[in-house]
């Protein structure tokens, strides 16, 4: 047992430090193409500053939408932003997998390396800079915070971590399991538009949606989970406390889930002819 | 126990024909044909530790397919294997640790990166100490001569540069065995030697066990003293390379290969049926 833990730890301490030597190498050829760098973060401040007009835009015209205002809105926004940030740095590039690792045989390289396939997928096409949306998030969270006279308590913060935790693996789940479709047609399935598409609706409130489309973002693609329910709960407003606090459970089983598919989907693998 | 031991090792591949036209495309959303082909048939093979086998085949017999299931990137169908211990596809993780293994069709070198860049995240990844690590590529570097390489990004190496890097990478972790898939496909004369100088010197130094596939059947004859051949994934022949030669009775290894995959037999290779002698 105390054998375990302990290679468990070591096995973590070499996975991160592969983390940072993959960071680093990625800023190296980054920073080669620099202006691709900025050229990619500024599209997607840019992106945000849309989004963020919208909301402003409709609340110019009316008080309130459905029961909730434009700070709380914003909030949810500024909340959902957070797991976001890190689904774009570390797990939107799964959708690579059908295409460039299964279909061309890239998938070969993964499989004759001594770390975990899945993890070595994630860190070669990680585009961490995509991060920023964390901090803009944070911004969104801290301003519509105030101006709605929000008054933090102590677990505040140990919960957000939590519930941010939960929403970061739904991101990771559902990607991943769309990925692992990948095993299966050994090409693209253009899946991964739709679902982005769907991913966005968690940002708004749940009560301005129809029945369907409500229970879709709960039970079948949790999205409400990345956004809305956990940040309803965080600017202390409790008509679906009950939702918010499953977060982590949803996040867990959703990845556990998608794990497995992919476990499934590494054993059907076939590579490309010779 | 032998180093690498596989019995019976069998890989099916269910293959989907498509129909033709807009209608057949059509048709295949409902009703797919399928067939199963199987690329390895069966085939035992037991290699010991610190030999150099010469895996050869005609395109399509199934070389890679094998390769492929003891590298533990395809799981196979039927039957059993061990390899330095462990069972490939099982032990992923583990057992890669203890194999190199090196495409001639594909780098396994990052692409945009100085070729040192790809070395120290190899290290990373085999996790090897730094003194190890130094020492190796010092030495490899006297032998492939490196040095002129090592900061160029692997895109604008040549492709007999390329391979010589794509070896080094291979071994920066010191592995048990060697897997080489067409190490030489496409290289001139000069890098041919080159590599295969290096390689008979990892072997006599390290001990390192060399698994190669190859259409060169210079690499046999320059490497190898035992040969294995498949054909539509069954083994035709496991042995040495004088035997081949005492039984054929010819003086190039490339003319009796080449009879062995037109479907001729000797009669007296022990195990393998006489079959029709002679152009049909």
């Amino acid at each position: 047992m105390v054998e375990e833990r302990l290679l468990f730890r070591q096995r973590a301490a070499r996975y991160f430090v592969i983390l940072k030597s993959y960071m680093a190498q990625y800023l190296k050829t980054k920073m080669a193409y620099r202006t691709d760098f900025f050229v990619q973060v500024f599209s997607d401040v840019l992106q945000q500053a849309v989004n963020l007009i919208f909301i402003l835009v409709v609340f110019s015209k009316v008080p309130e939408i459905k029961g909730w205002t434009r700070d709380e809105v914003l909030f949810i926004y500024g909340f959902f932003l957070v797991p976001f940030g890190i689904y774009s740095g570390f797990f939107n590039h799964l959708f690579d997998v059908p295409e460039k690792y299964v279909l061309q045989g890239e998938f070969d390289r993964i499989l004759i390396r001594p770390i975990n396939a899945w993890y070595q997928v994630v860190v070669e096409t990680m585009k961490p800079e995509l991060m920023v949306d964390i901090v803009i998030g944070i911004v969104i969270m801290v301003y519509s915070g105030r101006a709605m006279n929000l008054s933090p308590v102590w677990w505040d913060l140990p919960l957000a971590l939590a519930l941010i935790f939960g929403a970061t693996l739904i991101y990771a789940g559902v990607y991943t399991a769309l990925a692992s479709l990948g095993f299966w047609t050994e090409g693209n399935i253009g899946l991964m538009p739709m679902v982005y598409n769907l991913s966005q609706y968690g940002r708004f409130p749940m009560t301005i949606y129809r029945g369907p489309v409500k229970f879709i973002l709960t039970w079948i693609l949790p999205f409400a989970f990345v956004g809305f329910y956990p940040a309803a709960l965080l600017m202390h407003r409790y008509e679906f406390t009950g939702y918010a606090l499953l977060t982590p459970a949803v996040g867990i089983i959703c990845f556990t889930v998608a794990y497995r598919i992919w476990t499934a989907g590494i054993r059907r693998y076939r590579g490309t002819g010779s | 126990m032998a180093l690498i031991e596989a019995r019976g090792l069998t890989k099916e591949f269910r293959i989907f024909r498509r129909r033709e036209g807009v209608l057949g495309a059509f048709k295949d959303l409902f009703h797919r044909n399928y067939r199963t082909l199987k690329a390895v048939d069966g085939i035992d093979f037991i290699v010991e530790k610190g030999e150099m086998v010469g895996y050869i085949g005609a395109n399509g017999a199934g070389k890679s397919t094998t390769i492929k299931m003891l590298t533990g990137i395809l799981v196979p169908t039927a039957g059993t294997m061990q390899v330095n211990g462990y069972v490939p596809y099982r032990d992923r993780e583990v057992y890669t640790r203890g194999i190199g293994v090196v495409f001639g069709q594909r780098s396994q070198l990052w692409w945009d990166i100085a070729v040192i860049e790809s070395f120290k995240l190899l290290r990373r990844i085999y996790d090897v100490s730094i003194d190890d690590f130094n020492w190796r590529l010092k030495r490899f570097n006297d032998i492939l001569e490196l040095d002129k390489l090592l900061y160029l990004p692997v895109r604008k190496l040549s492709l007999g540069q390329r391979m010589r890097c794509d070896l080094a990478a291979a071994l920066i972790h010191n592995p048990a065995i060697l897997f080489l898939d067409e190490p030489t496909i496409g290289l001139d004369v000069l890098a041919k030697s080159r590599i295969r100088d290096f390689l008979k010197e990892i072997n006599r130094e390290y001990r390192t066990t060399v698994i190669l596939t190859t259409h060169d059947l210079g690499d046999i004859e320059a490497l190898c003293p035992r040969v294995a051949i498949i054909d539509k994934g069954k083994m035709l022949y496991d042995g040495s390379v004088e035997s081949l030669y005492s039984h054929w009775g010819q003086d190039k290894l490339e003319d009796i290969v080449k009879r062995i995959y037109q479907g001729h037999r000797p009669g007296s290779v022990k195990g393998v049926k006489k079959g029709g002698v002679g152009l049909a």
